[in-house]
């Protein structure tokens, strides 16, 4: 009896050991391509976040930059006439990148709360950002939304729902979604961050990096350009001097007459 | 083909700079004009932030006013000794502007105030030369055969009685070393604070104050711009790091080529069909400019710097 009692005490540390987070992390992430080189042929790239969750979770997907401080000049009309640069704008607590996907929209499968918290959908970026100078609530919304079509054009900033696709495999589920990777991202360490969610509440989350980063001559120029700018500007100088000369040589030996 | 640029932080298709170069490269060519007031704006949709587009712009100009100063003066049309006083006036302008353009900052209204400078000179500057050549134009068309006795303004007998008066040979006229000095002067503040190489105010100035042939006023003038941007896009890299390197070869090279195709055309063409045609360009960036300003852009935020 005694002995039953002990194998039983056994066989419950050891399935702990073998499934050590069966309820709680059998989220895994995985992006394809975590670290992207950008060289002279640069146009931009794509990245592919997959992974496996318990089956029947959502899934959101979302990629940043740290959250950071831009600067932006600002277009109005002045005297009710000319459209103008009025000034400088200030947005404070914004990422320079945010790409969000989801398998589901976002209200339909999280409370208010856990989306401000999570900072999921332009609306939670609007909550923790701050725009100065705007005076009113409504002169906050107006510039936010004015934001983030500047950061749209620029290919930075993107918002598809129902994109991450899911496809049942044995007991848990695969999920896969791609990214257009923006060539206007600036070289930096980039967070993927992804949510299963379940009961409108995230049940378990899991984080990888993106490093993007400039090698070979594109780092070497920026690089000079920075620390040597002397050089650069004398270099950037003599190289058009010497191509203005040379065209015109080639030019005058190609039959240019007089 | 896509090319990555290190400081733009962006990518481009390498033939559209190629192309740009080309164009604006064939305008310096033929009328004398370093082109900034067309490249920049065509930089800046081409998604280059606009402190580096106008600063690579201005490395870009070095080539292409090198070669074409080099193909003008193949043919005798660089006055040097006109060249270099303007370029003194336009040194000391540049200082003067550059505080102008503090103390208009400091004031507020900057913007408001630069961007009208540059509509009206602009629009003054080609309204005048549309109309002066086109009238030009005709007078020799009606009377081939009895040219007009050249008439001096009153400006200009005021000018003939200042002192150093000295000879420009090359341009065949005869000014006081002033008035280079102080018409380059003039043009430097404007330039320094519209933030323009000022090209297309200098021709005008060369044509009508200081009455040089044509041909004579793009070779000069070219001379001219390749010294101001040799400055510029040393200032630019040193100071401000915006000088794109790879983006500026890939103008060059369209651009070094353009200006001797445009030297060649220009010398086919007549000083009065040459004015016209940059009168007709300048005016057409006049009217662009106004439309930019009354039209209600598709974006109201843009990046910071430069204007």
């Amino acid at each position: 009896m005694r002995s039953k009692g002990l194998l039983l005490i056994f066989f419950f540390f050891f399935a702990l050991l073998i499934f050590p987070q069966a309820s709680r992390a059998a989220l895994t992430v995985k992006a394809n391509h975590d670290h992207i080189k950008i060289d002279f042929l640069y146009h931009g790239s794509t990245v592919s976040v997959t992974g496996a969750s318990d089956p029947g979770r959502d899934i959101v997907v979302k990629i940043t930059s740290p959250d950071g401080h831009e600067a932006l000049k600002q277009k109005g009309k002045m005297a009710g006439l000319l459209w103008m640069n009025l000034g400088t704008i200030e947005f404070e607590h914004v990422p320079g990148l945010y790409l969000l996907s989801s398998t589901r929209k976002i209200p339909d499968l999280l409370g208010t709360d856990e989306i401000k918290r999570l900072a999921l959908g332009y609306d939670a970026l609007a909550e923790q950002a701050r725009i100065s100078p705007a005076a009113t609530p409504g002169e906050k919304a107006k510039w936010f939304a004015e934001f983030i079509k500047y950061k749209e054009h620029g290919e930075v900033y993107g918002d598809s729902e129902r994109k991450v696709a899911v496809s049942p495999e044995g007991g848990r589920q695969d999920y896969s979604v791609t990214f257009d990777w923006p060539y206007q991202a600036s070289p930096g360490v980039y967070t993927v961050s992804v949510y299963a969610v379940g009961d409108g509440k995230v049940l378990e989350q899991a984080e990888t990096q993106v490093l993007v980063e400039q090698v070979g001559i594109v780092k070497r120029l920026s690089g000079m350009a920075r620390e040597n700018p002397a050089l650069y500007g004398f270099i950037s100088i003599i190289s058009a001097l010497a191509a203005g000369f040379g065209v015109g040589m080639i030019f005058r030996k190609g039959g240019g007459s007089h | 083909m896509y090319l990555y640029l290190p400081v733009a932080l962006t990518s481009v298709n390498l033939m559209i700079p190629v192309g740009l170069g080309l164009a604006v490269g064939l305008l310096s060519g033929l009328f004398g004009v370093g082109g900034g007031f067309l490249m920049t704006p065509l930089l800046i949709m081409l998604g280059i932030p606009s402190t580096v587009a106008a600063a690579t712009d201005s490395n870009q100009i070095v080539a292409a006013s090198t070669s074409g100063t080099y193909a003008h003066w193949r043919v005798g049309n660089v006055d040097f000794k006109m060249g270099i006083y303007l370029l003194i006036g336009g040194f000391a302008g540049g200082l003067v502007g550059v505080q102008a353009i503090k103390a208009l900052r400091a004031m507020g209204n900057a913007d408001f105030v630069i961007k009208m400078t540059y509509v009206l000179m602009l629009g003054i500057v080609g309204a005048y030369m549309f109309i002066e050549s086109l009238q030009s134009m005709r007078k020799k068309k009606d009377a081939a055969e009895r040219p007009a006795p050249e008439k001096d303004s009153a400006v200009g007998r005021s000018l003939k009685s200042l002192p150093f008066q000295t000879r420009f040979e090359k341009s065949g006229v005869t000014h006081s070393a002033l008035v280079p000095i102080i018409l380059g002067g003039f043009v430097g503040v404007l330039a320094a604070i519209m933030g323009v190489g000022g090209g297309f105010l200098m021709v005008p100035v060369m044509v009508y104050m200081l009455r040089m042939p044509m041909h004579v006023v793009v070779g000069t003038s070219l001379f001219q711009i390749l010294f101001t941007c040799i400055e510029v896009t040393f200032l630019q890299a040193y100071t401000n790091h915006t000088v794109d390197f790879t983006l500026a070869v890939l103008l060059l090279i369209g651009s070094t080529i353009g200006a001797q195709i445009g030297t060649v055309f220009g010398r086919k063409l007549k000083g009065d069909q040459l004015k016209i045609l940059l009168a007709i360009i300048v005016l057409a960036v006049t009217v662009k400019i106004v439309l930019d300003l009354t039209l209600a852009p598709s974006l109201l935020l843009g990046q910071g710097g430069g204007h």
